[in-house]
């Protein structure tokens, strides 16, 4: 029932969305729309750390501009909570077990913290795509950082 | 004749349950349902008559040949076309646009001519022009639209008068619901020598065309908006402006001769209509076609025009609810867009669902027009001819529950 799905579930996220906005400057930045309704999220990104003095980059900060519905907002609030601190590889990861919880319906034995919560939204297909946008955008940042221009 | 009120027991899907509740079916802007005698004739064809046509010589594909005549035939009569070889089946408004720009308008499209569109057109009657007007160096006018959603006919006028080589318009808005003026639209672009390409997906059966066919130079539209199925549409036009048309698709059907370097081709319609066609489509948009004469246009008109009057009303007690479009009933088809403040139309139209309503969520299509409106989507409710005020009142209803989820 998705009236239980934003009752109990996102409804918390949907309506305080963690790492909302933008970071200026960002290292890495992605506007991804959602082409059924043309839905808007912007992800940016500020990475710290170092690879030619031995650190590696890690996400310092991940911020969502959301302008979307509430499925949308909750995801990006998810992933925005989830990704803080990691690599990019880390962060991509989890939107790789993102896509494949909600293709087969089934969590991975030791699933990731923000994707319970989502697999409710697997019953509603079109939906998926809202949820996804975060992702979406998350992965071209990731090949932005593999294929600087 | 008839009353409107038979007629919901002619669609079986109407008896479906959803979430629990009666389905009320509110996206006829995007799709009708199909009543039985539709549903007969697909069927009936499928298992009777099957076979291609205008190819074999035995008995089957004479017959099956004759029916796809005959629903061209009955397209014709329903539009008042007179010569039934003016009407080309395609798979829908969407293609029978295409085939006009592809086919008819960009073998004489150079750099720097002009085309004009509306704000208002659905993405089917925009980016067929984008994309030989792209290719062609060409531009593309919109004629403005007022903020009550009507075209701005001075505005028009001034961009007919840099002679374009097409005017293409909607009858009707798909989300305001907006009846365009088609009679001075056309004598406008009369005085102007602009050829017209109607696109009148959202108003054949839903509102009378008069003599547009005839008036304008090409009209499309879609069965499955017609209470007919999927997959078949019409492209009607002058006589002299299909003839003139090159083939846009090659295939069987199509030609006079083939030879190995070249090939001449069929006359219109077939040089039109590549490869096999709809046929049990077609066969069942003429059983539509008779499903909706048995009523009357002007039966359903008036009954689409009693739900849109209510809907405008009951949206009207709401404070939170901004509609947009033509605020008299008189002006729309059966078709309302809306906005309910704080939240997002995908969301409004899953909490309706919950209850069995059926609503379209999102830029239905037509970005420039939600661009111009200011709204990044909209919750849009569109009618048909089984539709029933008390189904308007239990959409209005339901929005208490999606305030109630997002307080």
């Amino acid at each position: 029932m998705s009236e239980s799905l934003y009752r109990d579930v996102l409804k918390d996220h949907m309506h305080h969305q963690r790492f909302a906005g933008r970071l200026e400057p960002a290292d890495l930045k992605a506007v991804v729309h959602n082409p059924l309704c043309g839905d808007e999220l912007e992800l940016t990104i500020v990475l710290v750390g170092d690879p030619s003095e031995g650190t590696h980059r890690l996400i310092q900060e991940a911020r969502n501009q959301v302008r979307a519905c509430s499925i949308c907002v909750a995801s990006a609030s998810l992933m925005g909570e989830s990704v803080q601190g990691l690599s990019l590889k880390e962060a991509n990861n989890l939107g790789i077990a993102f896509r494949e919880a909600m293709e087969t319906g089934e969590l991975p034995e030791s699933p990731p913290e923000f994707l319970p919560p989502l697999m409710a939204i697997r019953k509603h297909k079109s939906r998926i795509r809202c949820a996804a946008l975060a992702w979406n955008a998350l992965e071209e940042c990731a090949q932005q950082a593999n294929n600087p221009t | 004749m008839r009353s409107l009120f038979e007629a919901r027991s002619d669609f079986p899907i109407l008896q479906r349950v959803i979430h629990g509740h009666p389905l009320v079916f509110l996206d006829n802007a995007a799709t009708t349902q199909k009543p039985q005698p539709v549903l007969n004739a697909l069927l009936e064809f499928l298992t009777h008559s099957n076979a291609n046509i205008h190819r074999g010589v035995y008995q089957l594909s004479e017959d099956a040949s004759e029916a796809y005549e005959k629903a061209r035939q009955a397209v014709a009569d329903f539009i008042s076309v007179k010569d039934s070889r003016c009407v080309v089946f395609s798979r829908g408004t969407t293609e029978s646009i295409n085939l006009v720009a592809q086919a008819w308008l960009r073998p004489r499209l150079q750099a720097g001519d002009r085309i004009v569109l509306t704000e208002m057109e659905h993405h089917s009657n925009q980016i067929p022009w984008q994309l030989i007007a792209q290719e062609r160096q060409a531009e593309l006018d919109y004629v403005s639209i007022t903020d009550s959603g009507e075209l701005e006919l001075d505005h028009l006028e001034q961009l007919l008068t840099q002679r374009p080589r097409l005017l293409a318009v909607t009858a009707v808005s798909n989300v305001l619901g907006t009846i365009n003026p088609l009679e001075m639209i056309l004598d406008l672009a009369q005085r102007y020598e602009v050829p017209v390409m109607v696109d009148a997906a959202q108003a054949v059966g839903r509102i009378p065309l008069d003599n547009w066919a005839e008036r304008c130079d090409f009209l499309a539209f879609s069965g499955h908006k017609l209470y007919g199925p999927t997959g078949i549409g019409v492209l009607c036009g002058r006589f002299q402006r299909l003839d003139e048309m090159s083939p846009w698709q090659g295939g069987g059907g199509m030609i006079a001769k083939v030879g190995r370097q070249s090939s001449s081709w069929a006359a219109i319609p077939a040089r039109l209509e590549a490869g096999t066609p709809p046929i049990a489509e077609a066969v069942a948009l003429q059983a539509a076609i008779e499903y909706v004469q048995q009523w009357g246009v002007s039966q359903i008109r008036q009954h689409e025009q009693e739900l849109v009057a209510h809907a405008l009303d009951r949206l009207a007690e709401e404070p939170d609810v901004k509609v947009y479009g033509p605020s008299q009933a008189s002006k729309r088809t059966g078709v309302v867009s809306f906005d309910l403040e704080g939240v997002h139309p995908h969301d409004v139209a899953q909490i309706l669902d919950e209850t069995g309503i059926a609503v379209r969520a999102g830029h239905h299509c037509t970005q420039v027009l939600h661009e111009r409106l200011a709204a990044r989507a909209t919750v849009r409710l569109s009618m048909a001819l089984y539709n029933t005020l008390e189904e308007i009142d239990r959409a209005v209803l339901a929005l208490a529950n999606v305030r109630k989820v997002f307080s």
